[in-house]
């Protein structure tokens, strides 16, 4: 079997993701690279392939003008894979999608420059059609890997729909109500293997919800355990799945 | 089999030099809570816990475990026959063994819980301190004792006796200055633990065969059980922390390399959606178990009722661990049948 050829795409991101590939190191890096051609990486080569097997695409899509290239890799790739919270979810870009005055608020006097024009933060899923996500922010290699791996035999990759409060109790950690604090974990999809509770700090759902969230709960939760204001917690799941919410129909997402 | 009696100054050096000899696994601090692990000397051992935050199932059926490893075309089953001595094991810990060892055992025996589980010594211990949400007092009848543990330690006044019920207890004998205990001792030791049965501040208000009965009849009230699950999250954390659920889930894992794997299993857990989705063909799906509502029916089921028959018990111990867990706090069994049983 010859190996497939692999292409890496970056849109509206910090290219945090591509660094945690880097993050194998080099030894675990060359030996992918004995199963998958790279045949275009914007990061680390000129070269580009007119057929891709496998596209990875990092970074949400953010302007208008993002959906003919999109549309373009789509053309060229047999499968297409969303990595990273911001091309799964639309991330922590999506933070501004219910604030009109975000131009003004990061850019200031220079907001109406035509080059820092956008519109709302989107998944890459709302231009084209994708195929598999690695979610998370950033990704996981390790889930990057698996997923790799499955498609490298045929397979197809299986992502946990089940909550954070899986791994988190299978790591027997202490809840993070428990000790005082909050934690979006239970609405929250697993596939991390908990790292952040089991690290002291509240799990922020930076891999999107589960299929069917029970927000009105969390919210309770967080106001009666969390200790948060009625206002806090309405908000609290803005940061990473703002476009996953209830409500998110309402900002056009 | 004897009983035996050790004062309090001769324990840790019967603890220090078990754990020197043979792998022990009992509990122990972490922060504010308790979990079992290594013990690898007397004072990382805490009998005084109330409860751990997992159930000591997981040493016997590890959270993630590794059923087979394969290479190209090679492959090997992975057992797990090291034995060993599980310390400190309250008495409901030990009836939800004895409910696993019958649940691998029955139809297809399972290997890679069974290896280890025989291999092991289980050594019981009297509760020093009762769990806020534990209501072990109140389930099951006088005949579902614990079964499953080769000896029993009650800690009292001065020292603490250690009631051998097989070889593999008797054996432990020659790590400590244990002497044959006297009539009086065992008799305080009884009475100590007859006595915390009463100190449960929960209480399920009905028998366990009136909850039976109840609970079935109960399965087709809709409202009730979508108004017991209206803020259940699926999480699962109930499952994950429950000393009788079984279910697991099996996946593939390749290397980097591509040629070489291993094959997991997962606990797994039937208050998550995706736990009764089955494929259909052709890309299509069924969830036998679509509502919040369902699942939350079907482990209340699970555990008071489906096995009752083939466990002569509920599949509930009273531990208490899903009721704390549960960040809701809709999931203990106690608010639960208790409501159901005023219907």
């Amino acid at each position: 079997m010859s190996k497939p050829k692999v292409a890496f795409f970056d849109f509206t991101c910090c290219e945090g993701c591509q660094i945690e590939l880097t993050n194998f190191g080099d030894t675990n890096f060359l030996e992918l690279l004995n199963h998958i051609d790279i045949v275009e990486f914007r990061e680390a080569m000129t070269e580009t392939s007119d057929h891709i097997d496998i596209a990875f695409i990092e970074g949400s899509f953010s302007r208008e003008e993002d959906r003919k290239r999109l549309e373009k890799i789509r053309e060229r790739a047999g499968v297409v894979i969303a990595y990273g919270a911001c091309a799964v979810t639309g991330g922590i870009n999506a933070l501004k999608n219910d604030r009109p005055d975000y131009k003004q608020c990061v850019y200031g006097k220079d907001a109406e420059m035509p080059h820092l024009d956008s519109q709302i933060a989107r998944p890459i899923s709302d231009a084209i059609k994708v195929d598999f996500e690695v979610s998370g922010c950033p990704m996981d290699k390790y889930e990057f890997l698996d997923i790799v791996s499955h498609l490298l035999h045929g397979k197809t990759p299986v992502v946990p729909n089940y909550p954070v409060c899986v791994e988190c109790k299978r790591n027997e950690q202490i809840c993070r109500f428990d000790e005082g604090d909050y934690c979006l974990g239970m609405i929250a999809k697993a596939g991390c293997g908990a790292k952040c509770p089991a690290d002291g700090i509240p799990c922020e759902a930076c891999r999107g919800f589960i299929d069917s969230p029970n927000e009105a709960a969390l919210k309770k939760v967080l106001m009666e355990r969390g200790n948060m204001s009625e206002k806090w917690a309405e908000k609290k799941t803005k940061m990473f799945t703002a476009n996953l919410r209830s409500d998110a129909k309402t900002l056009g997402v | 089999m004897n009983p035996y009696f050790i004062t309090a100054n001769d324990f840790d050096a019967f603890v220090t030099k078990m754990s020197k000899d043979k792998k022990v696994i009992g509990p122990k601090a972490k922060k504010q809570k308790f979990v079992f692990g290594e013990i690898k000397s007397a004072d990382h051992l805490r009998l005084d816990y109330d409860v751990t935050i997992l159930p000591p199932k997981k040493v016997f059926t590890p959270t993630c475990q590794t059923l087979v490893t394969f290479d190209g075309d090679k492959f090997e089953g992975n057992v797990d026959n090291d034995g060993v001595i599980l310390f400190g094991v309250h008495f409901y810990d030990i009836r939800g063994i004895d409910i696993t060892d019958l649940l691998f055992r029955e139809n297809n025996r399972d290997v890679n819980y069974l290896a280890k589980r025989e291999a092991s010594t289980i050594v019981g211990s009297n509760i020093q301190n009762v769990s806020k949400r534990s209501f072990w007092g109140s389930i099951g009848t006088s005949d579902s004792g614990p079964k499953g543990h080769d000896a029993f330690l009650t800690k009292m006044d001065g020292g603490y006796v250690l009631e051998c019920l097989t070889q593999k207890g008797e054996d432990l004998v020659k790590f400590g200055n244990w002497s044959k205990a006297s009539a009086a001792q065992v008799s305080e030791a009884e009475k100590i633990n007859k006595d915390v049965m009463d100190k449960c501040s929960q209480k399920l208000s009905h028998s366990s065969s009136e909850i039976a009965e109840k609970v079935r009849n109960s399965f087709d009230n809709q409202e009730l059980w979508s108004n017991l699950a209206e803020d259940c999250f699926s999480c699962g954390s109930c499952n994950t922390v429950c000393p009788t659920c079984y279910c697991f889930d099996v996946q593939d894992k390749w290397n980097l390399n591509q040629v070489s794997g291993m094959r997991n299993r997962y606990w797994d857990s039937c208050l998550t959606e995706d736990f009764a989705k089955v494929s259909l063909g052709a890309g299509s799906e069924e969830n036998f178990r679509e509502t919040r509502g369902e699942r939350f029916r079907h482990r209340i089921m699970r555990k008071a009722t489906y096995l009752n028959e083939k466990l002569g018990t509920p599949a509930c111990v009273g531990c208490g661990r899903c009721s704390a867990a549960c960040t809701a706090d809709i999931a203990d069994p106690v608010n639960v049948i208790n409501k159901i049983m005023e219907v």
